[in-house]
């Protein structure tokens, strides 16, 4: 493999990811080419850009999604490499193929990499064949509704349908009873043509009571690959991660040692480079099972960077222009804990509706220990047609009683008006004495909104806050001579149009 | 100036004079100094006593919600007399369903005519990413389902209209 330095590169992507990347590149002298759709010409990635390029309309799979377009706008730009995120094309194999026969760096593994673990049941052979443990389950997709209907039967319930170019928690559906089935079976095969143009699914086993551990590992072309220890990614709700942290409170030195031996098993069999991530499930009794492996960057990867010191995106790029790992798994430790709230446009008080819309106050955190990975401003209007995640809130502290206290002050910190987010959500899990204790699953989230939440809000400084306002309000209109009149209060009423609430209250 | 404040169900008399920001207030008689100031667009800085708040302010159409740290309050108001700020919230008639955000109708799960029980999914709408199961508010018959599979909304577009069903 030749060494050679980059000196432009582009984003295949949006959003806070497509920022993370544009950083590294500007810290490494890289010049950076991003690449918009048309409902993103405001976004903060085209904004912080060195060069940016349209590639279509708003729906992804008009733009983002679009290999040519993409392909295109790297070859007009003179991009010697493509880092694509994570999402979108990130584990799309025939777009690494495209790169490669464009000769344009993939930044990522090698396209038959993806293409043999991307698609999951391939990949459960080979960590078999590498000595893994798996879930129980059905090695191959199944496209006949009878077999389903038999292997479910054969699995036992409860079971988990899964689309096999799947991630991301789209197209994934835990099956209790057999008679609910075939209904979830419809809504996995819609929402994963929907997300990954491809509507194949296979079963698993549903392990209940698990945790959700996932192993970092990077690999270099010259045959040294290290993990980066675990991240806890338990705190989930229907599969989309909220949480994440690492270490993770549950696994013992023995675990951790275990889990990082079966990772670079797998890395070792297949040949891997560049960055990737092992997920298990890990019961009660401490036994692992191997779910997948996402061959890019994760969303969570941040809390790896704050334990370890290092970083991933700019060891991704050196990866890709053919340098050697700097350092041995023996060079690497643990130092700290740190944690991740994902701060989704979702509102946790309508079942975790979406909540797209304009930012119109946004004030982030600061101060020791936190960093904020966003895609978003003051004055940005989130867009419906990607992903709702609106920035990564990431604490580091010396333990993880510190970490959580430094959370809870960054989230109270952390303001956010015109939309809803999961912030609220945030504060009454880092409350809560299971997660405090480091004592939950991946039930937690669950169980947690089935609890009436405690109010902490002083609700008579709520009271005198808008009375005044009121007041005001009034006495500004009347000095106008504007006849204060029930339906002069209501002109505010037409930026409030996406504040609209299902039906009535009851 | 008198109002009638409404905060989930509870109801408080709330009496503001003062101005430049100084205020006194009596919240159901009891007295509450507070001084006021603005923190920014959208945030504001209360000191009552020395105790010092710092809160965002989101207009809605019958009030305020006001952002604290990891939490926010809904509050209604209405002058004082006029009746209840919670009046008209629950009155009789046909309920309605209304898209919460914009995006796209990927199925439609009951049609005009048929009876329904709260909390059944009537519709099944995509957005960011995510199907999300829209549930009739309460018991009755549909009287309209004016949307259709594959059909792109807006947000507040109508998508059910629930009849008492007697």
């Amino acid at each position: 493999m030749t060494r050679r330095r980059f000196s432009k590169l582009l984003v295949a992507n949006r959003g806070e990811i497509a920022v993370r990347v544009i950083r590294a590149c500007r810290e490494m002298g890289i010049a950076s080419v991003a690449v918009f759709s048309e409902a993103d010409r405001a976004a903060l990635h085209v904004r912080l850009a060195d060069e940016a390029l349209a590639v279509g309309p708003a729906p992804a799979r008009e733009s983002y999604l679009r290999i040519d377009r993409v392909l295109e706008a790297a070859k007009a730009s003179g991009a010697e490499a493509i880092h694509p995120g994570y999402g979108f094309l990130a584990e799309n194999a025939s777009f690494a193929r495209s790169c490669e026969e464009a000769g344009i760096v993939f930044i990522g593994p090698r396209s038959e990499t993806i293409a043999l673990l991307g698609e999951k049941t391939s990949a459960r052979r080979e960590a078999l064949l590498a000595g893994l443990p798996v879930v129980p389950g059905t090695l191959e997709k199944i496209a006949d509704e009878a077999l389903l209907v038999s292997e479910a039967e054969k699995i036992g319930y409860p079971v988990m349908l899964k689309a096999a170019a799947g991630g991301g928690g789209k197209g994934l559906r835990l099956v209790a009873t057999p008679g609910a089935l075939l209904g979830a079976l419809a809504r996995a095969r819609s929402e994963a043509q929907g997300a990954f143009g491809d509507d194949s699914v296979y079963l698993e086993k549903a392990i209940v009571g698990a945790r959700h551990i996932e192993i970092q590992v990077l690999a270099d072309a010259h045959g040294h690959a290290v993990h980066l220890f675990e991240r806890e990614c338990s705190i989930q709700r229907r599969h989309q991660k909220l949480i994440e942290e690492s270490p993770s409170p549950f696994v013992t030195e023995e675990l951790r040692e275990r889990l990082g031996a079966l990772a670079l098993a797998l890395v070792r069999r297949v040949s891997y480079v560049n960055a990737g991530t092992l997920e298990f499930l890990v019961d009660a009794e401490r036994r692992a099972y191997f779910l997948e492996m996402n061959t890019r960057l994760q969303v969570e990867h941040p809390v790896t960077e704050m334990v370890t010191g290092l970083d991933l995106v700019k060891l991704q790029i050196r990866i890709a222009e053919g340098e050697e790992l700097p350092l041995r798994q023996a060079d690497l430790a643990q130092r700290g804990h740190a944690i991740e709230c994902r701060v989704y446009a979702e509102d946790p008080d309508q079942g975790f509706l979406p909540s797209p819309g304009r930012i119109t106050a946004l004030r982030t955190p600061g101060g020791p220990g936190v960093r904020d990975d966003s895609g978003v401003y003051d004055g940005f209007e989130v867009p419906t047609h990607y992903d709702p995640l609106v920035s990564k809130l990431v604490v580091w502290a010396g333990s993880r009683t510190d970490a959580i206290a430094r959370m809870r002050r960054a989230v109270a910190e952390y303001k956010l008006l015109g939309i809803r987010t999961t912030l609220p959500f945030f504060e009454r899990v880092l409350r809560h004495p299971a997660f405090e204790a480091g004592d939950f699953d991946t039930s937690f989230v669950g169980t947690l909104l089935a609890e009436a939440p405690a109010s902490f809000a002083p609700v008579d400084v709520a009271i005198a806050a808008a009375a005044i306002s009121r007041f005001e309000e009034r006495r500004r209109s009347r000095a106008r001579g504007v006849a204060p009149a029930a339906s002069g209060w209501r002109a505010a009423a037409r930026r409030e149009a996406h504040t609209a609430r299902i039906g009535t209250r009851g | 100036m008198i109002f009638d404040a409404s905060v989930s169900g509870r109801s408080v008399r709330v009496e503001v004079r003062g101005a430049d920001g100084r205020y006194s207030l009596r919240l159901d008689g009891q007295p509450l100094e507070v001084w006021v100031t603005s923190a920014g667009p959208g945030f504001t800085s209360l000191l009552i006593g020395a105790k010092s708040h710092e809160l965002g302010l989101e207009r809605l159409p019958q009030g305020y919600r006001v952002v604290f740290p990891g939490s926010s309050v809904t509050v209604e108001l209405a002058p004082a007399g006029r009746g209840s700020a919670m009046a008209g919230r629950h009155a009789h008639g046909p309920a309605r369903l209304t898209a919460p955000m914009p995006g796209r109708i990927v199925r439609v799960l009951a049609s005009a005519g048929a009876d329904v029980v709260a909390g059944q999914g009537l519709v099944v709408i995509e957005a960011m990413k995510m199907e999300n199961e829209l549930k009739a508010p309460r018991a009755g018959r549909l009287q309209e389902m004016p949307v259709r599979e594959g059909q792109a909304v807006e947000a507040g577009a109508l998508l059910a209209v629930i009849g008492s069903g007697d």
